[in-house]
């Protein structure tokens, strides 16, 4: 059973992150993000639930109050105060071309399970290192600093799913782990305020 | 007996599928808070056809002239070999498997394209060339889905694919149905021509499917007209009976309930038009270019549809 | 808990400068790296100590003793340059409370007994710093921390990955632990293989090591020099653990070939650059990627990566903050519009060239002596032609690094001098203190005696 429900919320977490590269408008993008992560904080629940396991129960909470709530509202709140950088016009890589190669992650990364991970079990391994894959993607396809963070984050989404799928982490090192990424989007989220998207060519930043 | 049945089903299919576009249009312009045509405004329209004059352009072959004939025959035919008000094979349902029926579609698709090209007409080879870019995305995404469904239940054949939607729930209720019916329903928009680029419309950027029959005139304006309502309808049939609502379709023979049937079918039909005019005033048209992204989201379904095929089977 | 201390001291000097001493930031930051510098030397004498959460031995102390000299230098340094920087994107006491904290994540970082939490160190090194390299408030400055922030994360979660598997493979991230039992197996050795780029990304090893030049080139001079002396080797402090747990001949080889590489890649690169911060930005690239084929080879080879981390420290942030010198005086970037820095900088200039020599491993230093075990070592284990190629990225890194140096400190015209701050003294005391690392070497080996095998 867990198994199964194992491989609906990787699957629907994999389809969210390809409907994210479809989009131009980074809030879509943060609103995405957000029911991935409430899909996530609510699966882990479910899982503490029912193993009765008072950690993992505290962990979804906190899971669902930043990754959830506090992180897309403070990135929308961001966003509102420079609404021009709300939509990325101009793409790295086409849109049906980032979005094919998304998939094609996928099917990557179970080439990847057959081919190095097959003897530590379960073939649904494959899920977060797509989820990963995807996330990584992302940051390279886009130039738009909040796309970026978005990829980030599905990232460490990812580490949850995989951690899952493993013994998983003690429950200090979790906690650490949410704090880390808070101070990441902050410090983000001050640093994209004034940044500029179109400086690459700097020659100071150059070789 | 079966042959009656096949010959209600073509009957149903034909007379009702004018109705179900009119319907549609009638929601769609509801939704727009304007007071719409009449739910049987195609009838009329068509029957307006059939009074009028035919006129073939001088430069045009005389295939040029066959073509609506030979296009609508066919149409014809694949009302007779899937599954419609029956779930059990009828007289003709032995001919052809999806891929066959599959290979029609694009058949009639084809002869109409080339009709285009015939006419000479610059605005026909404009529709012509844009519908088959189009179709070169899409008719992959019908074969994966199509060797998806042969994965699932062993078979090509559309009424083995509905009895085991109807009995096994563990097939409907996976992932791999989700995304292969997910993935269909893309498709089926841009078949139906509404969405994303309003293909059956007359602006300029988007009118594709008007553009393919701008020379013709009179009986076979109506033929071609009514071809293309039968080809919706069924597609629309074949995406509710096989891919994602295939209950209450009779799997054995017993008349009362196939008449039944024939109601339930086209409430169906009705709810799925609903869900078609919400989409098409909730969302705002693609240019015709964009067209790739959204197909290429449907063949991301069917490639994942693969994937989890593959992950659940391979001992998890 | 005596070997908290120091991290204790820099948090506390980092509320402080939050709340209440706004004014007085500069006061409250020396004397808590003083005290910090005071309670590592102490630490230095005390015995070695393993809780559940504190795993402190020689290697530690060592780290500790070497963060907190740098610390003391850089907030000194600081006291006059942060004056001097024009329009900056944070205010003076938000600087030297980012740097505060940053210092004490690092301190963190060094002692814990945890695999995990000192992942979760490194990554609060990453945000507490971010905003210490767009202090000089221009879009180039905003872009390279966004690099630098965006690409250590993405760099640590790939080692956040191989903390997972490490977990999952021995059920504990204990050091002491892991230790103990020497695990072995494929998942560990995946674990492992994913720790070496995942911490690699942040000490700037070869596959990721883009967003370093841009961040030493664009932050204030004590920023770089932090960076470039400390941020770097706590980073390596992980792998070189990993090296402790097990000494595995496939890992060895996959750190070797990504030293390697790194050495590579920083030598040529150092060819063409035209500021003279991003050179030495490569410097350290190199000599970092010198360090991580040291750690891989082990036995002697891992006391030359420690010398090497150890002199490289105070000889690399000794530079970092002449270049800042250099700045303020000619207002430029770049190396071809500096000359004569000897003629009107005496002090600068003597000092730049002698880091330079320093930091390159020219033979008086003890950052020769490191980059000679390490080479023997290489030698001993891949053979003379691997070797050789090696000695030959090492030298040509010396030469390109060393030219453009010379060209800067002794071409030109004589110029009226320009009188120096006072603050010159910090660089100087940690160059010299660099080339007296020759002078400790036998005690260092004594001490480290435990850790090197």
């Amino acid at each position: 059973m867990q198994h199964n429900v194992f491989i609906l919320i990787g699957f629907i977490e994999i389809a969210l992150s390809i409907f994210m590269q479809w989009q131009n408008y980074v809030s879509n993008n943060i609103k995405t993000f957000s029911i991935q992560s409430w899909i996530l904080g609510i699966f882990l629940m479910y899982f503490g639930v029912l193993n009765n396991n008072i950690s993992i129960i505290i962990l979804s909470i906190l899971t669902i109050l930043t990754r959830a709530i506090f992180i897309p509202r403070y990135l929308i709140n961001t966003i509102n105060k420079q609404i021009f950088r709300a939509r990325e016009n101009k793409h790295k890589v086409s849109v049906s071309l980032s979005i094919l190669i998304s998939v094609l992650l996928a099917i990557f990364s179970y080439i990847l399970y057959t081919l190095v991970f097959f003897e530590f079990g379960k073939s649904l391994i494959s899920i977060p290192i797509t989820l990963m894959l995807q996330g990584a993607f992302l940051i390279m396809s886009r130039s738009n600093a909040y796309a970026q963070l978005i990829g980030y984050l599905v990232m460490e989404n990812s580490m949850f799913l995989l951690s899952f799928l493993f013994n998983g982490l003690p429950f200090i090192v979790e906690a650490g782990i949410i704090l880390d990424i808070l101070g990441i989007v902050m410090i983000g989220g001050i640093l994209m305020k004034i940044r500029d998207e179109d400086i690459q060519k700097e020659e100071e930043l150059y070789g | 007996m079966l042959f009656y049945l096949s010959i209600a089903q073509l009957l149903y299919v034909i007379i009702l599928s004018p109705l179900a576009i009119g319907i549609l249009n009638f929601f769609n312009e509801r939704l727009s808070s304007r007071g719409g045509p009449s739910i049987f405004q195609e009838y009329y329209n068509l029957f307006k056809y059939f009074k009028k004059q035919s006129i073939y352009p001088e430069s045009s072959s005389i295939f040029f002239a066959y073509v609506p004939y030979m296009s609508f025959a066919m149409y014809l035919f694949l009302t007779l070999v899937l599954p419609i008000i029956t779930a059990f094979p009828l007289t003709f349902g032995p001919v052809v498997d999806f891929v066959g029926g599959g290979l029609v579609f694009g058949a009639a698709s084809t002869l109409i394209k080339l009709s285009a090209l015939d006419s000479r007409n610059n605005y026909s080879i404009l529709g012509a060339s844009r519908s088959s870019s189009i179709g070169i995305f899409t008719e992959p995404v019908i074969l994966l889905i199509f060797i998806m469904l042969g994965v699932i239940s062993g078979t090509n054949n559309p009424y083995v694919i509905n009895n085991i939607m109807q009995t096994s729930t563990s097939w409907y209720y996976s992932l791999v149905h989700l995304f292969i019916a997910l993935a269909f329903l893309f498709v089926l928009i841009i078949e139906i021509g509404q969405l994303p680029i309003e293909s059956n419309s007359l602006n300029e950027l988007g009118s594709i499917d008007t553009l393919l029959i701008h020379e013709y005139s009179g009986r076979e304006l109506a033929l071609l007209k009514w071809g293309s309502y039968i080809k919706q309808f069924i597609l629309m049939n074949v995406f509710l009976n096989v891919y994602t609502w295939p209950f209450f379709v009779p799997m054995k023979l017993s008349l009362i309930s196939i008449f039944f049937y024939m109601f339930i079918n086209f409430f169906k039909i009705i709810i799925l038009l609903i869900i078609f005019a919400f989409i098409n005033s909730m969302v705002s048209k693609y240019r015709l270019f964009k067209i790739f992204d959204y197909i290429a989201i449907a063949f991301s379904f069917t490639l994942l549809a693969m994937l989890v095929f593959y992950i659940t089977t391979s001992g998890g | 808990m005596i070997y908290t201390l120091p991290a204790l001291f820099a948090t506390i000097g980092s509320i402080l400068c939050f709340i209440g001493f706004r004014k007085k930031e500069r006061t409250v930051s020396v004397f808590t790296s003083l005290l910090s510098l005071i309670s590592s030397i102490f630490i230095l004498f005390s015995k070695n100590y393993s809780s559940s959460y504190f795993y402190v031995d020689n290697l530690s102390k060592i780290f500790s003793l070497m963060i907190a000299i740098v610390y003391f230098g850089v907030v000194i340094f600081s006291i006059e340059y942060i004056s001097n920087i024009k329009e900056r994107f944070i205010k003076v006491y938000q600087y030297f409370m980012l740097l505060n904290i940053f210092v004490a994540a690092m301190f963190f970082s060094v002692i814990l007994n945890n695999l995990g939490l000192i992942w979760v160190g490194i990554e609060a090194t990453t945000f507490s710093s971010a905003l210490l390299v767009a202090v000089e408030n221009d879009f180039t400055a905003l872009e390279a921390a966004w690099r630098y922030i965006i690409i250590v994360s993405v760099g640590l979660v790939i080692s956040l990955i191989a903390t997972l598997f490490l977990y999952s493979a021995c059920d504990t991230l204990s050091i002491f632990k892991l230790l103990t039992i020497k695990p072995t197996g494929s998942l560990f050795l995946l674990g492992a293989i994913l720790l070496i780029i995942g911490y690699g990304t942040k000490a700037g090893i070869f596959p990721m090591n883009t967003w370093l030049a841009d961040a030493h080139g664009k932050s204030p001079a004590p920023v770089s020099a932090i960076f470039s002396a400390v941020l770097l080797p706590v980073s390596l402090y992980p792998i070189i653990r990993l090296f402790q747990i097990n000494h595995n001949i496939l890992l060895s080889e996959f750190a070797f070939i990504l030293g390697f590489l790194s050495v590579a890649t920083a030598s040529i690169m150092s060819l063409n650059q035209t500021l003279y911060k991003r050179l030495f930005a490569y410097s350290s690239i190199e000599n970092m990627g010198l360090a991580l084929i040291g750690i891989s080879l082990g036995s002697y080879a891992l006391f030359g990566a420690i010398v090497l981390i150890f002199a490289h420290a105070f000889a690399k942030s000794g530079i970092f903050m002449l270049t800042g010198n250099i700045l303020h005086n000619y207002k430029s970037k770049k190396i071809e519009d500096i000359n004569g820095i000897i003629k009107t900088m005496p002090h600068t200039g003597l000092f730049l060239f002698f880091g330079s020599l320093a930091v390159t491993g020219a033979p008086p230093s003890a950052i020769f002596f490191g980059e000679f075990l390490i080479l023997s070592k290489t030698i001993d284990l891949y053979g003379w032609l691997i070797g050789s190629i090696l000695i030959s990225f090492v030298g040509c890194g010396f030469l390109f690094i060393n030219y453009k140096v010379i060209n800067m400190v002794f071409s030109g015209q004589r110029k009226k001098a320009i009188k120096e701050s006072n603050f010159t003294l910090v660089p100087i005391i940690n160059i010299t203190l660099s080339i007296l690392t020759f002078i400790s070497l036998p005690f260092l080996y004594r001490f480290l005696q435990g850790v090197i095998k």
